[in-house]
Formats: C-alpha cells, sequence, structure tokens
C-alpha cells in the first residue's frame, strides 16, 4: 500500500510538469496550428538558468523567477524571429521549430558546459513528512501543488474572463473572431509567451526532482509531451490535464515494475488513442484538424 | 526502350556515373574514398527521404529507424552468422522486411491525419528505438557498439566502393523513375493539395503508405551500406543527429528534385570532415550543430527552394 501510494505521488508528480509543458503546446497548436517543435528548448532554458540563478543566489523563489523570465524573453524571441516568417506554412514551421530546438539544446552547452549538473531542493522543500504510516515525499508534494494551481488558475482565465474567452473563440475559429475585430496576433503573441513561461517553469521545477540536469532532457521530455498532446487532443486544455496524468502515472508505475518498457508503454497508449480515437480524448469542437 | 528517346538530362546523368566507376583508379587515397562512399550512403539516405518531404509533403523526425534498423540486422547477422555473403544478405533482407513493417504501421496509424502526427509519432519512435538499442546490449552492445568483419569479397575498398555505387546509381534511377511515373505525380498533386487530390478520386492515404514504405525501404538499404562502410555499428545510427543531418542534406540541396539531396549529402559530409578538423582552431567548430542549425534555420525562411531548387526556378524563369 505504502508503495502504491508512493508510485501514484511520483507518477501525479511527473504527470504536472509533463501537463505545464503540455498545455502550452497545445494551446499554441490550437491557436494557430503550429507545433513547436522547439518547446522542449524552452523547458531546458528554464531549467539551466533558474538552477543557475538558484545555486548562485540561493534562493530557490529567485530561481523561479529567473527560468520564467528566460520562458518570456525566449518566447517572444521564439514567435518572432522562427515563427512569423513562415507562418501559414505546415511544412516549413515543423522543420524550423526542429531547427531552433537543436540550436537551443546545443547552444545549452556553449553557455553552461557539456556536462550535467547536480541539482538539489532547497531545504524547506528537503526531505518528507510521515502521516499515518505513509512517507511522503515534501518536494513531490510541491510540484503537484504548484501543477493544480497553474491548473485552476489557468482554468479560470479560459473559462471566466474575456481574454480567456476570446483564446477559446480562437482555438475554435481563427478567422471568425478576426472578423470581429481582435487583433489575433496579439492573443497569439501573449499564448506563446505564457506557453514557453509555463515550459520553463516545468524544466526548472524538474531540475530538483531528477536530481541533475543535462541538455538533451528537453527533447527526451517533449516527447512525452507530443505524447500527451495526441492523446488529450490537439488543442485541449483539459485534455492535456487529464493525459498527462495518465502519462505520468503509467510512466511511474512502469519504471517501478518493467523499467526498460517505461517509454514503450506511452507510445502503447498514444497508438490506442490513434487508432481508436484519432483526434484524441478530449477532442475540441471544429478545432484545428 | 529505345535509345533515342532517352532525355538529355539522363545521358548526362548517365556520363556522371560512368565517370564514378573510373573515379577509384584516379583516387587511390583510402581516406578521399571513404568520404566519397559515405557521400554515396547519405545520398542514398537523403533521397529517400526527399520522396517523402520534397515529393509527398510528409515530415518524418524518425527516418534513422529505417536506417538503424539496416544498419543493426546487418552488422548483427555478419557478426553472428558468419562473415559470408550468405549472411549478409539475411541480414539486409530482415533490415529491409523490418523497415517495410514499421513503415507501413506508422503510415497507417497517422497519415490519415495532418502532418504534425506523421512528424511526432516518428519523432518519438525513434526516441524509443534508441532506448531499446541500449537496453538491449545482449544483442547489441549498448552505446559501444560492436565491431564485425566483412565478407572476404567486399573487404577490398574498391570493391566496396563499387557495390555502393551500384545501388547507388539503381536507386537514383529507379526513385527517378518512380516521381516521373504517373505514381509520381499523384504524390506531387498531393504534396499540393491534398483535399483536391482526393476529389479527383484517388486514394490519398493509399498512396502516402507507399511512399512511406518505399522510403523507408531505401533507408534501410543506406543503413545496411552504412554499416559495411564502417564494419562498426553502435546506438549512433539512432541518434537524432543523423536526422538533422538528412534534413539539412535535402534541405540545402533541395526538395523534391531528387539530384538537390545528393548534392546535399556532399556538401554535408564534406563539411563534417573540414569542420572536424578545425575544432583545434575555435571552440565553436566543436559544437558544430549550432552552426548546422542556424544555417538550416536560415535556408528554411530565405532559400527554402535550395539549391538546386533555386537554380531550376530560375532557369524556368529565363527561358519564359
Amino acid at each position: 500500500m505504502d508503495l502504491i501510494i508512493n508510485l501514484v505521488i511520483n507518477g501525479l508528480a511527473t504527470g504536472m510538469l509533463i501537463f505545464l509543458l503540455a498545455s502550452g503546446l497545445t494551446l499554441i497548436f490550437g491557436l494557430m496550428s503550429v507545433l513547436n517543435f522547439a518547446h522542449g528548448g524552452l523547458f531546458i532554458w528554464g531549467a539551466f538558468t533558474g538552477v543557475w540563478a538558484y545555486q548562485t543566489s540561493g534562493s530557490f523563489t529567485l530561481g523561479i523567477g529567473v527560468a520564467i523570465v528566460t520562458g518570456l524573453v525566449l518566447g517572444v524571441i521564439t514567435e518572432k524571429l522562427i515563427v512569423r516568417p513562415v507562418y501559414g506554412n505546415h511544412i516549413q514551421q515543423i522543420l524550423i521549430t526542429l531547427g531552433f530546438m537543436l540550436v537551443l539544446q546545443e547552444f545549452i552547452k556553449v553557455v553552461f558546459g557539456p556536462n550535467q549538473k547536480a541539482v538539489f531542493p532547497p531545504a524547506f522543500l528537503e526531505g518528507s513528512f510521515i502521516v499515518g504510516d505513509i512517507v511522503f515525499i515534501k518536494y513531490r508534494i510541491f510540484i503537484i501543488i504548484v501543477g493544480l494551481l497553474v491548473f485552476m488558475v489557468a482554468s479560470y482565465i479560459l473559462r471566466r474572463t474575456r481574454i480567456g474567452l476570446i483564446v477559446r473563440a480562437g482555438v475554435m475559429d481563427k478567422e471568425m473572431i478576426q472578423t470581429l475585430g481582435v487583433n489575433i496576433k496579439v492573443i497569439f503573441m501573449s499564448v506563446f509567451m505564457i506557453g514557453s513561461a509555463l515550459a520553463a517553469l516545468s524544466g526548472m521545477l524538474h531540475a530538483p526532482y531528477s536530481g541533475v540536469i543535462y541538455a538533451e532532457m528537453g527533447l527526451e521530455f517533449s516527447i512525452l509531451a507530443f505524447i500527451v498532446v495526441v492523446i488529450g487532443g490537439m488543442g485541449s486544455f483539459t485534455g492535456s490535464m487529464l493525459a498527462a496524468l495518465l502519462v505520468g502515472l503509467a510512466q511511474a508505475f512502469m519504471a517501478y515494475y518493467f523499467p526498460a518498457l517505461s517509454l514503450a508503454v506511452n507510445m502503447i497508449l498514444m497508438t490506442i488513442v490513434l487508432i481508436f480515437k484519432p483526434q484524441g480524448l478530449f477532442k475540441v469542437e471544429g478545432g484545428a484538424r | 526502350m529505345n535509345i533515342q528517346n532517352l532525355e538529355k538530362s539522363t545521358w548526362f546523368y548517365l556520363c556522371i556515373t560512368l565517370l564514378l566507376f573510373i573515379l577509384p583508379m584516379v583516387i587511390t587515397e583510402r581516406s578521399l574514398q571513404f568520404i566519397i562512399i559515405q557521400i554515396f550512403i547519405f545520398g542514398i539516405f537523403a533521397m529517400s527521404y526527399d520522396l517523402l518531404l520534397g515529393y509527398t509533403g510528409i515530415i518524418s523526425f524518425g527516418h534513422v529507424i529505417f536506417f538503424g534498423l539496416g544498419a543493426y540486422t546487418t552488422g548483427i547477422a555478419l557478426d553472428r552468422l558468419g562473415a559470408t555473403i550468405g549472411s549478409l544478405v539475411i541480414g539486409a533482407f530482415i533490415g529491409v522486411l523490418l523497415a517495410a513493417f514499421v513503415s507501413l504501421l506508422v503510415g497507417m496509424l497517422t497519415l490519415r491525419l495532418k502532418s504534425h502526427f506523421y512528424a511526432m509519432l516518428t519523432l518519438a519512435l525513434s526516441g524509443l528505438f534508441l532506448v531499446a538499442a541500449e537496453k538491449w546490449r545482449p544483442m547489441t552492445g549498448g552505446n559501444d557498439g560492436f565491431t564485425f568483419r566483412l565478407p572476404d569479397i567486399i573487404r577490398e575498398p574498391n570493391h566496396l566502393y563499387i557495390l555502393c555505387l551500384i545501388f547507388f546509381v539503381l536507386i537514383f534511377f529507379g526513385l527517378r523513375r518512380l516521381t516521373n511515373s504517373p505514381f509520381g505525380k499523384v504524390l506531387m498533386a498531393i504534396r499540393e493539395n491534398e483535399n483536391r487530390t482526393t476529389s479527383l478520386g484517388y486514394k490519398v492515404v493509399y498512396y502516402k503508405v507507399i511512399a512511406s514504405i518505399v522510403s523507408g525501404v531505401v533507408a534501410s538499404l543506406a543503413g545496411v551500406l552504412y554499416a559495411l562502410s564502417l564494419r562498426f555499428v553502435n546506438t549512433g545510427v539512432f541518434a537524432t543527429d543523423l536526422t538533422i543531418d538528412v534534413l539539412l542534406m535535402t534541405i540545402i540541396g533541395g526538395v523534391g528534385t531528387l539530384i538537390g539531396p545528393i548534392i546535399g549529402a556532399g556538401l554535408v559530409e564534406l563539411a563534417h570532415h573540414w569542420l572536424s578538423s578545425l575544432a583545434d582552431v575555435h571552440w565553436i567548430f566543436e559544437r558544430w550543430i549550432i552552426l548546422y542549425g542556424t544555417l538550416y534555420i536560415l535556408v528554411v525562411i530565405f532559400f527554402p527552394l535550395g539549391i538546386i531548387g533555386t537554380i531550376r526556378s530560375k532557369l524556368a524563369g529565363r527561358n519564359k
């Protein structure tokens, strides 16, 4: 029982990190049908800059702040320099964002050195506490709480505010809301920046969780995010949350019982979804096909 | 086929082929011959990629899957069954069969959907194959890889050169014939406008899946030759670096031209050779992916037709 609860918490924590990465990906895709293969690059840049700030200043909060700022800045650069010139051409978009991903990944090695770095959680999140006879690791609980908070705030914005209404309408039919006088470019830019910031936050939170950071983890982690986007339905925010938890749990349990199969099981999940529900489990009505 | 009906360009290509057959007698330096063999192999790989990207408009980020399958099955067969032509044929055959099967499966799953899905699924699948090759140590030797002996006949570098050249020429003319056939025209129609092709009564998915299989099989043959040329296989054959290499070759040379990717393969291979010797001069050359990635982004934005594509469109503009 102890083991199962720990695996569940582990899975939920991984799932939350994947969700932070995948939610930006899915909204950007839904809004502009741009599949940003460079998203994993923002993840590692968030992790490395955040960890750098955290380790030099000693303040974890400052580290998170720096990671988010990095995400916002890189989001603007990616959108303006990389995505906008090829807007409307799917093939070029896919090609160019992958190229940018590799440039981001290699620049990490130039700036921070090619070796992996060890990261430890801050003192106030280190260790564990015991409820009944079950041991909870503090940092994992922290990740789950942050993930839930982000989900709730973003859901609130998407459902209850005017901006959220515009974004949701944009996902359904972007031509229509342009005719209603909404400047979709501004909206898209903001969604891109927020998505990038979430990816960077995800990277920063992932660093003490896994204990080491290295440049290639961006591509590895973004593969999980792609699987989540496909399972959850491209463009669906809630779908990305549920699919991320599913993938995180599958990952955690398989990594414990059959470590060799942990990536395979997610591929199988994705394959089953592609066969039976190719639009994903939570298809967005009228969304990008 | 009537000799007089051959197109001018065919004569040109045949002359080049003849020159390439004579080349090993002129260039006897081993390292240079090795580079040319690599250009043939990556030329084949890039042509297979061009059939997908340039002719059909499908993006694959895991084309290394097929390349790696061919390389591994060949290496394993030669290692386990002994260094004979028989085991080489068995290994290559299994590699081609596996590549055909995987490309059929991936194609059936994702080609009904938008191009993003094929790109994502192949990227994820290549990650899976990389992990599998690392984990299945008893068979693959993991990241350290394994060396193997070649059959006596192709141990002579000149013979290996001729073998690679024959495959290269056959595949080039084969793919050229395929892309000029009615089948190839349908592929190009799909690239230009998928909905209209459907409305003309073509089963688009069927054509796309066939293109995916042909491309996978050709890529696996490139993998077979790659293993033979190195006499060594490790997990590097499944690495994303190779995918970016082949993307770069295809895009620099010119998508949808078939000859472009070959030129791209030549340029990239020579650049590899050249850049690795520049690594002592400045550290940036050690991180050559940055240069490649930047070059690649610039080409996609400013030069989307590539070298051959740009030349052709200039020529076509002058004739009009």
